[in-house]
C-alpha cells in the first residue's frame, strides 16, 4: 500500500492506465448546486437502474463527480469517455439513460442542451472558461485515491522531492507571481520568501477553507470536487517552507468537505505521502481537518488561528506577521484553499507555463460563482484578465429577459457594485480593486435595470453589521449607524446630506476598524456612492429609479411602448392597473402600492418607475 | 560591559521623531510608551497598565507613513520613525470613534472630556438605548487577569456585552472590585452596607483586616487567594511588607538598602 519512491508512483498510475479500456462511467454531478437539486437521489435510481439491466459493475460504472459548473440546470451529468454532458436529468430518466448512454455509451438527445455538439465545451457558458483548479470536476469520483493519481496526481510532489528541492520549488512559486485566492490577492511567495529567515519550531501551514460570504461556494466545490490537489498543495508547501504541521480550516456547514478531505488525507496517509519519511525521503509531514467557528469573521487570518488554538474566533490587533509569529506564535503560511490548488500546477509546470495564463501581474486562472440576472449561472473558471464582458455576455448568456445590464456586484458582502462601464473591465484583482471593487472569494452577482444600488448597499451592510464581532468600537458602533441611514433611505425617510454622511463614516470606518472585516465593511457604501451617487441623491429625495425600494416611485405605463398585452394587469396585487383587453394599460398612481410587480413583468420595458411628485 | 554586548544595546536603541521632536526609543517599545516617555500624552480608553493590551478602542491612533496605527500596541521597529499624534487624520479618527462612543455613554464624564477636547458629539439620529458601557473590556481583561474569569464580553457585533454566564449573576465572581476598579466609564456599580458587598446582583460578606478591622476582602475572595490571602487590608499588607523587608538578613554578597 505505502510507495516507497517514486518509481512505486509511477508504476502504479501507469497499472491503473493499463486497465479494461472497455470502462464507462456515468458521472453525477455532486457539485452543492445539483445536491441542492437533487443529484443524490438521481444516483441512487441510476445505480438501481444499472443493477435492473445486469450492467457488469466492473466496466459501467457511476459515480460522484465535482461541480460541472452549470448549476442551474442540474442536476448534470457526464459521460465518461464519450465526454456527453446531460442536464436536467431526473430520477425517472435513470433507465434511459443508464440503457442508451450507460450501457451503449450513446447520447439521449432529449437531455442534452446540443445534440449535435455533446460535449459540455460547445456550450457558450464553457467557451470561454479555463477549467484548471477545475480539471478533475467531471473526470473523476473524488473520493478515489485512484481516480486522483491516474489523473496526474502527486506527479507535482515527486518532481519537487526529487528532482526541484526545497530552494526551487520555493522559486517556482515565488516566481509564478501566484497571487491569494481568499481575496486579498497577496503574492504568495512573498508570503513564502518570508517564512525562510523566521525562527520557531513547528512551522505550520494552512488552509483556509473557511468561506463564510452567502451565497459562496467555489471552495466547498474544490474541497468536495478535488480534495487532494488541496492536500498536495500542501504537501508541497510545507516541503518547500520546511513546515512539519498542516491544518485545513473548513467552514463548519460543510460536513461533507470535512469528510472528503479527511478521507483524502487518510489516503495519502496510507500510501505514505503524509506521515513519517514521504515516499522514503527525511520529509516529514502531516495534515489535519479543523472544522470552522461558525462566523463570517472566523475566515479572518488573526480569528481562524485563534478558533483553532481553542479560542473565541475574534480578530487580533497584530503587527508582527504570521510567517513570524502566527499560529501558536509559530511561523506560519495560510493561504486560501484553491491558492493551495494551484500549487501542484505550478510546481510540476514551471512559473513560466503559469504565467501564460491570466493577464501581467494576475497570472493563473480563477473560480467564480455567477449569480443574479444572467441567463447562465452557476461555477466558472476563467484566465484572470477576461473581461468582466465575457462573463457577463457570453459565459452568462447575457441579462435575462433582455433587461438592460446595470451593474456587477464583486467580491462578496464587502465587496463593491461597478457600474456598465465595468464590462469593459479585466476581471483582476488590480482593476478591480482600482474601481472599487474587489475580487473577493470570487463572487458575482449580476444585477439588472431594476436592481437598486443604495438597497444592495443596505443588504450588505446589514450582513456585515451582523457578523462583526464586535470587538471594535468603528465596526461595532459604525456598521448599525450606516445600515440605519441606508434603511431611511430606502424607505423614503433619507435625509440631504446622507450621501456625504455615509461617504464620511465610511470612510473613517475603512480607516480605523482593527481587522479586514471593519475596513473593507466600507466598500459596499463607498463603491455605490462613487459609481450611482445620482441615485443616491434621489433616493434622499425620495426617489428610486429602478422601481426596487417601495413607496419610492410611481410605475408609469408609456403608451408610445405599451403592446397592450395586459401581464400588467395580471400581476399587478393592488388592482391599480386599469385598461380593457386589447387596450393600452394605465396605472392608477393613488392606488399603487409600490411593489414592482408590474416592472418585472413588462416584457416590451414600457413601465418606468416616475418621481411620485411628476405623476398626479 | 564588553564591546559585542554595548553594540548589540546599540543596536536596540531607535531614532526618530514624535511630532518633529527627536526621540530615541527602545526597539519592540509601543509608540504610547515611546510618547509618554517624552511628555506628549496620546488619549487612550481601552488600554491600561497592568493589563494586556486590546487595542480596540481605536483613540489611541496616529499616524506613520501615511497610515493610521494603534499606538498603544504598534510597536517602534525600524530607526528613522516619524509619528504623528495630532495630524488632522488623527483628530478626524478621533472624533470619529469618540462620537461612536458617546452613542453608548454619553454621561461618562471621561469620554465626555476627550470629546470636548476632539469636538465630538453624539448624533440623536443614532443614539440606541445607552447603557454607559463601551464594551472595552477592561472589566474581563481585569478579571482574566486575576484568573476568576467570572465576567466575559458575549455575543457578537452591536450586541455585544460584558455579563456573566447565560446573563446570570457570575458564579465565579468572588466580589473584588477589579472590574469596577478598571472601568473607564464607571459603569459597573457596586454597594457597602452593614459589612456586606454587592456587585454583578450577587451579595458577599466582607472580612474586617486583622490588623486594624478594615472590611476590605470578601470571604470568597479570601478563599479564592488561599494561601497568598493574608487577610490584611492594602495599607497594612504595605506596612508588614516593608518592616518584613527592613528586617531580612541581606543577601549574601549584595548590598541592599532600604
Ligand atoms: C472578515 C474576513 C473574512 C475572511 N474570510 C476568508 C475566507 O473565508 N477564506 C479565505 O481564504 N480567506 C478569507 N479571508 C482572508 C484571510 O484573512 C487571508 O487573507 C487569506 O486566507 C490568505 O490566503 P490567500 O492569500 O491565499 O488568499 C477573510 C478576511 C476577512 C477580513
Ligand atoms: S473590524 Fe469588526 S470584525 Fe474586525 S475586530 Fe473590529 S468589530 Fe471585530
Ligand atoms: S487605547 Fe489603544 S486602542 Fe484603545
Amino acid at each position: 500500500m505505502r510507495f516507497e519512491g517514486p518509481a512505486a508512483v509511477a508504476a502504479r498510475r501507469e497499472e491503473l492506465a493499463r486497465k479494461d479500456p472497455d470502462v464507462r462511467t456515468l458521472r453525477v454531478c455532486g457539485g452543492p448546486g445539483c445536491l441542492a437539486s437533487g443529484s443524490r437521489e438521481l444516483l441512487a435510481a441510476l445505480k438501481e437502474a444499472a443493477v435492473a439491466s445486469g450492467l457488469d459493475p466492473a466496466k459501467r460504472r457511476i459515480s460522484f463527480t465535482g461541480c460541472l459548473g452549470l448549476c442551474e440546470r442540474g442536476p448534470l451529468l457526464e459521460l465518461d469517455p464519450e465526454g456527453h454532458f446531460l442536464r436536467g436529468v431526473a430520477p425517472s430518466d435513470a433507465a434511459e439513460v443508464v440503457g442508451t448512454a450507460l450501457g451503449e455509451g450513446k447520447l439521449v438527445p432529449r437531455l442534452s442542451p446540443n445534440p449535435e455538439s455533446p460535449e459540455k465545451e460547445s456550450l457558450e457558458f464553457y467557451g470561454p472558461q479555463k477549467r484548471l483548479i477545475m480539471r478533475r470536476f467531471g473526470k473523476i469520483d473524488p473520493e478515489s485515491f485512484d481516480d486522483y493519481l491516474a489523473t496526474g496526481g502527486y506527479e507535482a510532489l515527486v518532481i519537487s522531492l526529487f528532482e526541484s528541492g526545497p530552494a526551487e520549488t520555493l522559486r517556482r512559486v515565488a516566481e509564478s507571481g501566484l497571487r491569494g485566492r481568499g481575496g486579498g490577492g497577496f503574492p504568495a511567495g512573498l508570503k513564502w520568501k518570508a517564512m525562510t529567515g523566521a525562527k520557531g519550531t513547528p512551522r505550520y501551514v494552512l488552509a483556509n477553507g473557511d468561506e463564510g460570504d452567502p451565497g459562496a461556494f467555489m471552495n466547498r466545490s474544490l474541497m468536495e470536487g478535488d480534495p487532494l490537489a488541496v492536500v498536495e498543495g500542501l504537501t508541497i508547501g510545507a516541503f518547500a517552507l520546511g513546515a512539519e504541521r498542516g491544518i485545513i480550516y473548513v467552514r463548519n456547514e460543510y460536513p461533507l468537505s470535512v469528510a472528503r478531505l479527511e478521507k483524502a488525507i487518510a489516503g495519502a496517509r496510507a500510501r505514505g505521502l503524509l506521515g513519517e519519511n514521504i515516499l522514503g525521503t527525511d520529509f516529514s509531514f502531516d495534515l489535519s481537518v479543523t472544522e470552522g467557528g461558525g462566523a463570517f469573521v472566523c475566515g479572518e487570518s488573526t480569528a481562524l488561528m485563534a478558533s483553532i488554538e481553542g479560542r473565541e474566533g475574534t480578530p487580533r490587533v497584530k503587527y508582527v506577521r504570521s510567517t513570524e509569529a502566527g499560529l501558536w506564535d509559530k511561523p506560519t503560511v495560510l493561504q486560501n484553499v484553491e491558492t493551495w490548488a494551484n500549487v501542484p500546477l505550478i510546481a510540476a509546470n514551471g512559473p513560466e507555463w503559469f504565467k501564460g495564463i491570466g493577464a501581467k501581474g494576475n497570472p493563473g486562472t480563477k473560480v467564480f460563482s455567477l449569480a443574479g440576472e444572467t441567463r447562465n449561472t452557476g461555477l466558472v473558471e476563467l484566465p484572470l484578465g477576461t473581461k468582466v464582458g465575457v462573463l457577463v455576455n457570453v459565459v452568462g448568456g447575457g441579462v435575462r429577459k433582455g433587461r438592460r445590464f446595470k451593474a456587477i456586484q464583486s467580491g462578496g458582502p464587502s465587496g463593491g457594485c461597478l457600474p456598465e462601464s465595468a464590462l469593459e473591465l479585466p476581471l483582476d484583482f488590480d482593476h478591480l480593486t482600482e474601481a472599487g471593487a474587489m475580487m473577493g472569494s470570487g463572487g458575482i452577482i449580476v444585477m439588472d435595470d431594476l436592481s437598486c444600488p443604495v438597497d444592495v448597499a443596505r443588504y450588505f451592510t446589514g450582513f456585515l453589521a451582523e457578523e462583526s464581532c464586535g470587538k471594535c468600537v468603528p465596526c461595532r458602533e459604525a456598521l448599525p449607524v450606516l445600515r440605519e441611514v441606508l434603511s431611511d433611505l430606502t424607505r423614503g425617510s433619507g435625509r440631504k446630506g446622507d450621501t456625504d454622511f455615509l461617504e464620511k463614516q465610511a470612510g473613517l470606518l475603512k480607516e480605523t476598524a482593527l481587522c479586514g472585516l471593519g475596513q473593507s465593511a466600507a466598500n459596499p457604501v463607498l463603491s455605490t456612492i462613487r459609481h450611482f451617487r445620482e441615485e443616491y441623491l434621489e433616493h434622499e429625495s425620495g426617489y428610486c429609479r429602478s422601481g426596487r425600494c417601495r413607496g419610492l416611485y410611481v410605475p408609469v405605463i408609456d403608451p408610445g411602448a405599451c403592446r397592450a398585452c395586459g401581464s400588467c394587469q395580471k400581476v399587478c396585487p393592488a388592482g391599480a392597473v386599469g385598461g380593457k383587453k386589447k387596450e393600452k394599460r394605465t396605472v392608477a398612481a393613488g392606488k399603487c402600492v409600490g411593489c414592482g410587480a408590474c416592472l418585472k413583468a413588462c416584457a416590451f420595458f414600457a413601465i418606468r418607475a416616475e418621481r411620485k411628485e411628476h405623476v398626479g | 560591559m564588553s564591546g559585542e554586548r554595548s553594540g548589540e544595546r546599540f543596536r536596540d536603541v531607535l531614532r526618530g521623531t514624535i511630532d518633529g521632536k527627536t526621540v530615541v526609543a527602545r526597539r519592540g517599545a509601543t509608540v504610547l510608551e515611546t510618547a509618554e516617555s517624552v511628555g506628549i500624552r496620546i488619549p487612550t480608553l481601552c488600554h491600561r497598565e497592568g493589563l494586556p493590551p486590546d487595542g480596540n478602542c481605536r483613540l489611541c491612533v496616529v499616524e506613520t507613513k501615511g497610515k493610521l496605527v494603534i499606538s498603544c500596541m504598534f510597536p517602534v521597529r525600524e530607526d528613522g520613525f516619524a509619528i504623528l499624534t495630532q495630524s488632522p487624520g488623527v483628530r478626524e479618527a478621533r472624533r470619529f470613534v469618540l462620537s461612536l462612543m458617546l452613542n453608548r455613554a454619553p454621561k461618562a464624564p471621561a469620554i465626555l472630556k476627550l470629546a470636548g477636547e476632539y469636538g465630538a458629539g453624539a448624533d440623536p439620529r443614532f443614539s440606541r438605548d445607552p447603557d454607559n458601557c463601551v464594551r472595552c473590556g477592561r472589566c474581563v481583561r481585569a478579571c482574566r487577569a486575576n484568573r476568576t474569569e467570572a465576567i466575559a464580553l458575549v455575543g457578537r457585533g452591536f450586541e455585544r456585552s460584558v455579563s456573566g454566564p447565560f446573563e446570570k449573576p457570575p458564579p465565579d465572581c468572588v466580589g473584588c472590585l477589579s472590574c469596577a476598579f478598571v472601568c473607564p466609564t464607571g459603569n459597573i456599580l457596586y454597594s457597602e452596607r452593614d459589612g456586606k458587598r454587592r456587585i454583578w446582583d450577587k451579595e458577599f460578606r466582607l472580612v474586617p483586616c486583622p490588623e486594624c478591622g478594615t472590611p476590605v476582602f470578601t470571604e470568597e475572595q479570601i478563599r479564592f487567594l488561599g494561601e497568598k490571602a493574608s487577610g490584611l487590608c492594602p495599607e497594612c499588607g504595605r506596612r508588614r511588607l516593608a518592616s518584613a523587608l527592613r528586617n531580612a538578613e541581606p543577601l549574601s554578597g549584595g548590598s541592599r538598602g532600604f
